[in-house]
């Protein structure tokens, strides 16, 4: 059985603070001490934010369009993901699922896919 | 700390230019030297985005300062994003506010049609989070488009909102012979009629491609003198009043309020402050419209309007040529065009020709206050000047 995979929040050792993306220090506490966060993983349903289909895309994504999105997570936090949900809405619940999001050569770029 | 005056401009036309990029940057050189008649430049600030990646041709500032036969002036070379520009002129500012140096040259250059669009966009791309934005294939029009439906749905901008911002500045570009597009657009060609959604298709949801600013080259270039040497030059006294700087999160979802665009704010808020005037002061002003919403968002944010009113002040025709304030007069990132590194300081070329009264048929009457709002990223870093007429 494959674990399943989730993306990760950076937790401040100090304060408690989430961050995502990592950063190197604490935006709440200004913490200065080296590898100050523990990594937990974050929640994979949310609600739509806000969202685009983007039709000029870098060279390397074969596809037409690609759907994006900004995702309120179920305990608050934003995350910037792929958006593969039909008749998407603002506010509409959503399920993210970690897969390949990119393909750059043999570099295959793993990210929070929203259905 | 000594006054800080801009005394001389100059500008190429922003369109597709086949010459190296360090002749973009040095030919408005050559016209601001010219418009002021100040050839002992003591630094120059050169500001560029994309010369490694695009043109490769690193190192500019050292290029241009030999093709001007400048040398042995001091010269860096200036990247802040689509706020290369702005920032280089902060930089010029600070160094004759300090007392360092009495005459600085700031020009800006891009080469962006050297690529093909998509590399281009790829480009611009770059400058999103490399593992939590650029990865999934964000790019700037898909973070603009984002920004924007939220935006819409919260105030109720509407696609003929934005459409009423291409449609003004394509009409202002009319009258800027050195603007890249020069093609007047009408609500019926790009919304009302069957052939709108082919003339004006999606670029990124809910925008379109005349929400979108051209990919353009260009260059634009203003020297910078203290009191003393700008008192001998005959032209108006234009200075750089206010300077106001600001950043924000680098990922747009960070935003505790992802249609708030508070380095806008706080940039604006400083510009003014340290000149000692409020937005109700300014006559002219030139925003960066990157994308049709942002010149609405911003004219929230920098005090014009209160947010989420100003696309009614758009509808009533307040930012017209000819309107209370108008914005975006040389046809704005829209229409004029937008060579990243050169458009913060082409702003500041449309303000000190309006503020100078040489702005011909786009000319706003008396004005004497100008301000620019030169964005980067998407709005994680952005600069803005309050510009004043003396005298």
């Amino acid at each position: 059985m494959v674990e399943e995979k989730h993306l990760l929040a950076y937790k401040c050792k100090k304060c408690g603070q989430l961050h995502y993306p990592f950063r190197m220090r604490c935006k709440k506490c200004g913490n200065l001490s080296q590898f100050q966060f523990d990594t937990v993983p974050l929640p994979q349903n949310g609600k739509i934010v806000t969202f685009t289909y983007a039709y000029n895309l870098p060279g390397d994504f074969a596809v037409q369009k690609l759907g994006l999105a900004i995702v309120e997570l179920d305990n608050g936090m934003k995350v910037t993901g792929q958006l593969k949900t039909v008749n998407p809405k603002i506010g509409k619940a959503v399920h993210g699922k970690i897969e390949v999001v990119r393909n750059e050569g043999f570099n295959e770029r793993y990210g929070i896919v929203f259905y | 700390m000594q006054e800080v005056y801009i005394i001389g401009i100059g500008i190429t036309s922003f369109t597709r230019l086949d010459f190296p990029l360090y002749e973009i940057a040095s030919f408005p050189a050559m016209e601001a030297m010219k418009d002021c008649g100040v050839t002992e430049i003591d630094h120059l600030f050169v500001a560029n985005l994309g010369g490694g990646r695009i043109n490769r041709s690193t190192g500019l500032a050292s290029a241009v300062v030999d093709t001007l036969s400048l040398t042995p002036a001091g010269a860096e070379s200036i990247e802040n994003g689509p706020a290369s520009g702005a920032s280089a002129i902060k930089t010029g500012f600070m160094a004759i506010a300090s007392g360092m140096h009495n005459v600085v040259m700031v020009t800006g250059a891009e080469r962006m049609r050297e690529a093909n669009a998509l590399d281009a966009t790829e480009f611009v791309a770059t400058m999103t989070h490399p593992l939590a934005e650029q990865i999934y294939g964000v790019t700037l029009p898909a973070l603009a488009g984002m920004f924007a439906r939220l935006y819409m749905e919260k105030y109720g901008v509407t696609e003929r909102h934005l459409a009423m911002v291409a449609i003004k500045n394509h009409h202002n570009a009319m009258f800027n012979k050195f603007a890249h597009l020069h093609q007047e657009i009408t609500m019926e060609g790009i919304v009302d009629s069957p052939e709108a959604s082919t003339n004006n298709p999606y670029v990124a949801e809910p925008l379109r491609f005349f929400d979108c600013c051209p990919v353009s080259d260009g260059g634009a270039c203003v020297i910078l003198a203290n009191k003393e040497v700008a008192k001998k030059i005959k032209k108006p006294l234009i200075r750089i009043a206010g300077v106001g700087q600001a950043t924000d999160v680098h990922t747009v979802h960070e935003r505790d309020n992802p249609t708030d665009l508070l380095a806008v704010r706080k940039a604006a808020a400083q510009a003014f402050k340290m000149a000692d005037l409020k937005p109700k002061d300014v006559n002219v002003a030139e925003l960066h419209d990157a994308f049709t919403i942002l010149e609405i968002a911003e004219s929230e944010e920098v005090g014009f309007f209160k947010k989420g009113e100003g696309h009614i002040a758009l509808e009533n025709g307040v930012t017209s040529l000819k309107g209370k304030l108008p914005i975006n007069t040389s046809g704005g990132l829209k229409a004029k065009g937008h060579p990243v590194g050169a458009t913060g300081i082409g702003q500041v070329h449309e303000i000190v020709l309006q503020l100078r009264g040489d702005a011909e048929e786009r000319q706003v009457k008396n004005a004497r206050v100008g301000f620019t709002c030169n964005f980067g990223g998407f709005g994680n870093n952005v600069v803005c000047l309050t510009l004043v007429r003396e005298g």
